[in-house]
This record gives C-alpha cells, sequence and structure tokens, in this order.
C-alpha cells in the first residue's frame, strides 16, 4: 500500500491539456519530418530501390496506417500489448489473439522531456520514452492495453515504475547468470506468469492449438527474415538502412503481412544478385553495428553517416536487439506438446539472447561467439560500437569485444553520443575517419 | 602592456604565408593543394610534384568556403598560379565539405596521419592533433596510415579555442601563453573543469583568490596536458610521437605532455626553410592525398 502523503501519480508530473497538446503536436510534426527525410535518403542513396520497400516506408510511419489498423482492431475488442524489450514471448500474445508492439522510444525531442524528471546521465533511451508518455507521443505505447517489461538494465527497471503511473505494467525478471542449472527453470516460470495475464486481459486460453499456430507463424517470419539476412552476405543488393527499416518494422507491423512483403523483397532481391545489380559499390567497406539498439526514426542518424559519408560505407550486419537479433532465432519444438512448446519459448528468449545484461562463468561469451560468427560470415571490414550515454551494460562489455577484435585484427569505433542532434558533424569527422581507415587498408 | 589599452585582442594570433624560392611551378608535372579549414585557423599548402612550395596559415573567418578561398588564395599570392593550374585539390578539416575548389575532401584524422608521415618520416607511431576544436590521438603505421584513433568529445577546452579564451582573460598574448604558464617555480593543482566555460568562471575566482597570473594559466595548461595525455594513453603511445596542429606550438602543453607521458616528441623541423609546419600538417596531409589521387585518376 502506498503512503498516505503518495496521492496521484508516482514520477510523471501533471501537465495542463494544452501544454501536453502543444509539444504532442510539436514533436509529431518534428517525427513525421524526420521519417521523411530518412526515407528520402534512403532513396537517394540506393538508386532503383525495389517498389516493394515503399511498403515498409509506409509502415515505418509511425502515426500512419498501421496505427490506424490496430484502432481499428481494438475497436473491435482485441487487446494490444506492447512490450519493451525482445525477451516478451511474442508467440503467447499472438496464441491469445493479441496484438504485439513494441513500445521503446527513439524520439530525440522526447528525451529533453524525459530530462524533467531524471537526471541526464540516465540512457535517454528511457528519459525519452518517459518523456513520450507525458505527451501520448507514442501511437503503440498509447494503444497498449498492458506493457510487458523485461527488467534487462537499472534503466528499464525504473521506467516500468514511471510507466505505471499510468499503463498496467507486466514486469518479467529475466536471470542475470545464464549458466546456472536453475536460470532456465526460472525463467520458464516467469513466462508462465505472463501467459496467465496474457489469458486474463483477453480472455482468451492460450492452448496447444493456438500456440501451435502463433510458433509457426514466428518460424515463417524467422525464415523470411534470415533470408534477408542470407543477401546481404555477398556484394550490397540492399543498402544497411533499408535492410534496417524492415527489420525494425517488424516489432509493430502485422507479423503475417510482413512475413510475405520480406519474401516478396527477397524475390526481388535474389533476383538483382543473379544480375549482379548492387545498391552501392561492391567493393564499399563492410561495417557491422554492435552495442544499443537504433531505434527508428531519429536514431537513423548513425546508418545516415556510415552509409552517406565519402568514403561510403555500408552496414552489412549487426548484433543489436533492434536489428538482427529480433528474428534471427526461431523457437525449436520437438513434440507439439504444451510442456514441450513453452520449454522451446523459454529456451529461445533466453539462451540465444546476446544482451550484455547477461554473464556466466566465461561472462558474456555468446555475444562474442555471434560477433566473431558474424564478421566471418559478412566479411565485416569494420565495427562501429554504438553506446548512447548512460548504456552502461554496453559501454562496460566495448573492453572485452575490443581486446577479442584487435585480435582478429578487425577495426572497431567506439562511437559514443546521445540523444541530440548537435554532434552530427562531430560524428560525421569520426565516421568518415574510420571509413577511411577501412578504406585505407582494403587497399593493401 | 598595458591596463589603458582595452581594445587589445590577446587571443589573436600571427598569420603567415611564404613562397619557397627556387621552385617553378612552370616546371612541375602535378601542381596539388590542401585545404584545411579549421575552426580557429585555416591552411592552405601548394604541392609541385609533391614538395612543399608556398603555404598560408590564417584565421577562419564566420564562412567557411570564403575561408579556404582566402587561404589557399594568400598561399597563390606571388606564385603566377591560378586555380586552373591546379590538377588536384583536396579539402579537409572542420569546413572540409565547404572548400569550394576541392575536387575532394578527406577527413583531418587521415590527412594530419599522412602529414605527420611527410614531416617526421616513417618512424612516426602516435599523432597528437591538436586543433582549434577537437584533439585528436592518432596512430599511423609506416605508410602514414591511420591504424586506430580517438577523438575528444564535443568540447573546446584544451584546444585552440579554449587557450584563446583563457589569453583574452588573463590579458596574456596567445604566443606568450606556453612560455607564462612554464614561468611557475612550482607547477599549481590543476583547473578542475574539462569545459572552457567552467574553466573560465574557475579562473576568475582563483585570481580572485589571489593567484598570479603565471599560476593560473599554469593550472588551466597543466589540466589541459593532462587531458590530452589520457586521450594518447588510451590510444596507446608509441615512439616516434608528434604534436601536430595549432596547439603544437604551445610550449606549455608540449613540455607537459612529454613530461606526463615521459615520452619527447621529435623536434620541429625548421619551418622557414621546408614550410614542414606542424601546425600545417593537415594541409600538407591533403595536399599529398591530392598528388596520390590524381595519379590514381590517370591509371584508370
Amino acid at each position: 500500500m502506498a503512503s498516505e502523503i503518495e496521492k496521484g501519480t508516482k514520477y510523471i508530473p501533471e501537465m495542463t491539456q494544452s501544454e501536453i497538446d502543444d509539444l504532442n503536436k510539436s514533436m509529431k510534426t518534428s517525427s513525421l519530418k524526420v521519417i521523411e527525410d530518412n526515407i528520402e535518403k534512403m532513396k537517394k542513396s540506393w538508386k532503383d530501390r525495389p517498389q516493394v520497400m515503399e511498403y515498409f516506408d509506409e509502415i515505418s510511419n509511425l502515426f500512419g496506417k498501421r496505427q490506424e489498423e490496430i484502432k481499428q482492431q481494438k475497436a473491435t475488442g482485441k487487446k494490444v500489448i506492447g512490450y519493451s524489450c525482445i525477451f516478451a514471448p511474442i508467440e503467447m500474445i499472438l496464441a491469445a489473439d493479441a496484438i504485439p508492439v513494441r513500445v521503446g522510444s527513439g524520439w530525440y525531442d522526447s528525451a529533453k522531456l524525459g530530462d524533467r524528471i531524471m537526471p541526464v546521465e540516465v540512457c535517454p533511451v528511457i528519459r525519452s520514452t518517459v518523456g513520450a508518455k507525458m505527451v501520448n507521443l507514442s501511437p503503440f505505447l498509447e494503444l497498449s492495453d498492458a506493457i510487458v517489461m523485461p527488467l534487462t538494465c537499472d534503466g528499464r527497471t525504473k521506467l516500468s515504475e514511471m510507466l505505471a503511473d499510468h499503463k498496467p505494467i507486466w514486469r518479467m525478471n529475466p536471470p542475470r547468470v545464464k549458466d546456472d542449472p536453475h536460470t532456465l527453470s526460472m525463467w520458464k516460470q516467469e513466462i508462465m506468469v505472463i501467459k496467465e495475464k496474457i489469458e486474463k486481459l483477453t480472455g482468451n486460453k492460450i492452448d496447444r492449438k493456438n500456440l501451435k499456430t502463433a510458433i509457426e507463424k514466428m518460424q515463417q517470419a524467422t525464415k523470411a527474415f534470415r533470408r534477408l539476412q542470407e543477401l546481404r552476405k555477398g556484394n550490397p543488393v540492399i543498402n544497411g538502412r533499408d535492410a534496417m527499416l524492415v527489420n525494425q518494422t517488424s516489432l509493430w507491423d502485422d507479423i503475417e503481412r510482413w512475413t510475405q512483403k520480406v519474401n516478396e523483397l527477397c524475390d526481388e532481391l535474389e533476383k538483382r544478385l543473379e544480375q549482379k545489380e548492387y545498391s552501392t559499390y561492391p567493393d564499399t567497406p563492410r561495417v557491422m553495428l554492435t552495442g544499443t539498439p537504433m531505434i527508428w526514426p531519429d536514431s537513423w542518424k548513425v546508418p545516415n553517416l556510415i552509409e552517406e559519408s565519402n568514403p561510403q560505407g555500408v552496414v552489412v550486419v549487426d548484433e543489436q536487439c533492434s536489428g538482427d537479433r529480433i528474428l534471427y532465432d526461431p523457437v525449436g519444438v520437438d513434440e507439439w506438446t504444451m510442456s514441450d512448446m513453452i520449454d522451446a519459448i523459454g529456451e529461445r528468449y533466453l539462451m540465444a539472447c546476446t544482451c550484455p545484461c547477461f554473464t556466466s562463468e566465461h561472462g558474456n561469451e555468446d555475444r562474442i561467439n555471434w560477433i566473431i560468427d558474424r564478421i566471418k560470415e559478412y566479411k565485416v571490414d569494420g565495427v562501429i560500437y554504438y553506446v548512447v550515454r548512460g548504456c552502461i551494460l554496453y559501454a562496460m562489455e566495448y573492453q572485452r569485444i575490443k581486446n577479442v577484435l584487435d585480435k582478429m585484427n578487425i577495426p572497431v569505433y567506439y562511437l559514443d553520443t546521445e540523444y541530440t542532434r548537435e554532434d552530427v558533424g562531430q560524428m560525421k569527422t569520426r565516421v568518415e575517419a574510420f571509413l577511411e581507415m577501412l578504406e585505407a587498408r582494403m587497399d593493401i | 602592456m598595458t591596463n589603458n589599452n582595452e581594445k587589445t585582442e590577446y587571443w589573436r594570433w600571427l598569420e603567415y604565408k611564404k613562397v619557397r624560392p627556387n621552385m617553378d611551378p612552370k616546371k612541375a608535372k602535378i601542381i596539388t593543394a590542401g585545404v584545411d579549414v579549421g575552426s580557429v585557423g585555416s591552411k592552405a599548402v601548394i604541392m609541385l610534384d609533391g614538395e612543399i612550395y608556398a603555404w598560408s596559415v590564417m584565421r577562419t573567418g564566420s564562412n567557411s568556403s570564403d575561408s579556404a578561398k582566402k587561404a589557399l588564395g594568400w598561399a597563390m599570392e606571388d606564385t603566377g598560379l591560378t586555380l586552373d593550374d591546379f590538377h588536384y585539390i583536396v579539402g579537409t578539416g572542420y569546413g572540409r565539405v565547404n572548400v569550394p575548389m576541392a575536387n575532394r575532401a578527406i577527413t583531418e584524422i587521415a590527412c594530419h596521419a599522412k602529414g605527420a608521415n611527410y614531416i617526421w618520416g616513417p618512424t612516426v607511431r602516435t599523432v597528437l592533433d591538436v586543433g582549434g576544436q577537437d584533439v585528436k590521438a592518432i596512430k599511423v603505421d609506416q605508410n602514414g596510415k591511420v591504424v586506430s584513433f580517438l577523438m575528444n568529445d564535443k568540447c573546446a577546452a584544451g584546444t585552440g579555442r579554449g587557450m584563446e579564451v583563457i589569453a583574452d582573460l588573463l590579458k596574456i598574448p596567445i604566443e606568450d601563453v606556453g612560455k607564462v604558464s612554464l614561468s611557475v617555480t612550482e607547477e599549481p593543482k590543476p583547473v578542475s573543469s574539462t569545459c572552457v566555460v567552467f574553466a573560465k568562471t574557475e579562473a576568475v575566482g582563483l585570481l580572485r583568490k589571489g593567484w598570479t597570473k603565471e599560476k593560473v594559466i599554469a593550472a588551466y595548461v597543466r589540466a589541459m596536458a593532462i587531458r590530452m595525455s589520457e586521450l594518447i594513453e588510451k590510444v596507446g603511445c608509441e615512439k616516434d610521437f608528434v604534436i601536430t596542429g595549432g596547439q603544437s606550438k604551445n610550449i606549455g602543453i608540449v613540455d607537459r605532455v612529454e613530461k606526463i607521458l615521459g615520452v619527447k616528441r621529435l623536434p620541429v623541423p625548421n619551418l622557414e626553410e621546408t614550410g614542414l609546419d606542424p601546425a600545417s600538417a593537415g594541409a600538407i596531409g591533403a595536399a599529398l592525398f591530392a598528388k596520390a589521387l590524381y595519379e590514381k585518376s590517370l591509371n584508370q
């Protein structure tokens, strides 16, 4: 029971409706402009951008078609379940006929609002998400009937309390030690708790049949996703930014339709690969991104810089929960029994994940192995390690990754930034110098 | 120094230019230029077949493209050259994309590495470039190629601009800042602020406390030298070590960085005769890249 003194919201300050409306309007306008600019830039950099990309452009409009669709479905009684992190078991949400949407915020403007209640040392992803809530900026967060929040870092732990001022929050407690014998059973209990909550909210029982259907749906998505990533291994037939956009729209799109569109895109790209029609010069330095999630639309700052730099780079792969980690791993079921399916979901979300929130006897070695494998498979020339200030776990794991990459003779650059546009000029110099360095190495 | 001369611009440093005698552009096969538009200084270097012929160093104005034109125009004075004579021009520095006559832009990081290799030779491994608004620690190989680098964050403290602000505040001509900072008998505690705005406030406070100007400037310069040394240590200081950029002239910085790191930098060459100016290392590197790029274009 909260104390008598503690009335009203616990964190989020009272604001007048007119202030909320004004800020919402100006931030939305500015965000629409950023979305439009990003798409324009992608189109400009990729002559003959396939027509099917326009589908993903449309879905990328956070205030557009997809929002309207969800609104309409909600009006028919469907529930919307938001999630802040890819640990949330999407299959369970789908099985209960609810709509899953990711609600993390990539808006720079709203981070300034978050500053009203948090010091600037706090990760801007958190400040921005709270700021977005303060002025109802995020359509998907607003539409959510509940939000699944795996507490993967300190920022997200307190974020769950802040958002609880306005939304039902379902916390998940991911184990931090991955190799303890009881880790998996503990995590499965967390998943069972979420399962019950989903069933209660939606009024739909998650059973063997609908869970199997949901798992199969997501397996199809994974298949399409892997098909696209496979295409990035050779000479570039898709620019990094476009692939990143495709990957990220899966977080809020209708997953079946998304899968179909990705397959259409891959059909086209496979043709182009055969005909050697590349999206950019084949000798462009190949960059891998890792680190803090890069959330659409404002965080496109970094891939825009890389792919518009002189010399130019192309992002061929990433190790981010906003990118290649989203759908890479399928839920692998042996027997389609309820208990087997739940086991498989538990394993997929926990054991396959390379998030730096984990440790084990050998530290977060899964991440190291993932990065090493990808560097080899995607013929990566250099790695950009992206960290926003306040993102402690990624910042701290850098040294270990760097030591490994140094041994492999793969250059890595630590690119630290904030949720701001003011440092673009300075970042441009860093990114260009890094790409010049990669280009010079390739000349030898 | 007088107190009644309020208008003296203590921060203003000497601009200079030079054309080397006994060199004939008419006999040159490849004429290139490097134009480095920094946040504080604009530098232009003209090369004849890869050898420095003329150069200029002047203050950057409010407009990058004007500054580029002025710097190169000044270097071209008394050479008989016109813009049409150049085979290739590379722009570098903060304003590199706004060098209108440039065929290509290359970052100052690559250019300083290349320039340092040219000035001091293939043994250079670590370059500290202290510019007007940022500090870069660069590791290079025997060919002058960048192996890795680090850059301070967006902040002018400890850089040329920071020094100008402090010189103005303390009414010490900018050329003397280094020397004056070394005139203290004992090193004072460094200022604690890493931001030039706060450092200025802190300096005012120290003056009020009765510190001498010399002691205050020493505290400021020392703090900045410590920051720079930390950056180099992070990238790893290998010999030979050199300092480039405008602040390579600041003996107060250079001396202290050497002491903190325990490494001597290679001595500055004879600028008057050779044009091998560490402050122009970026423009030198750019002019060399221009030559290489022109030659590459001939082979294609």
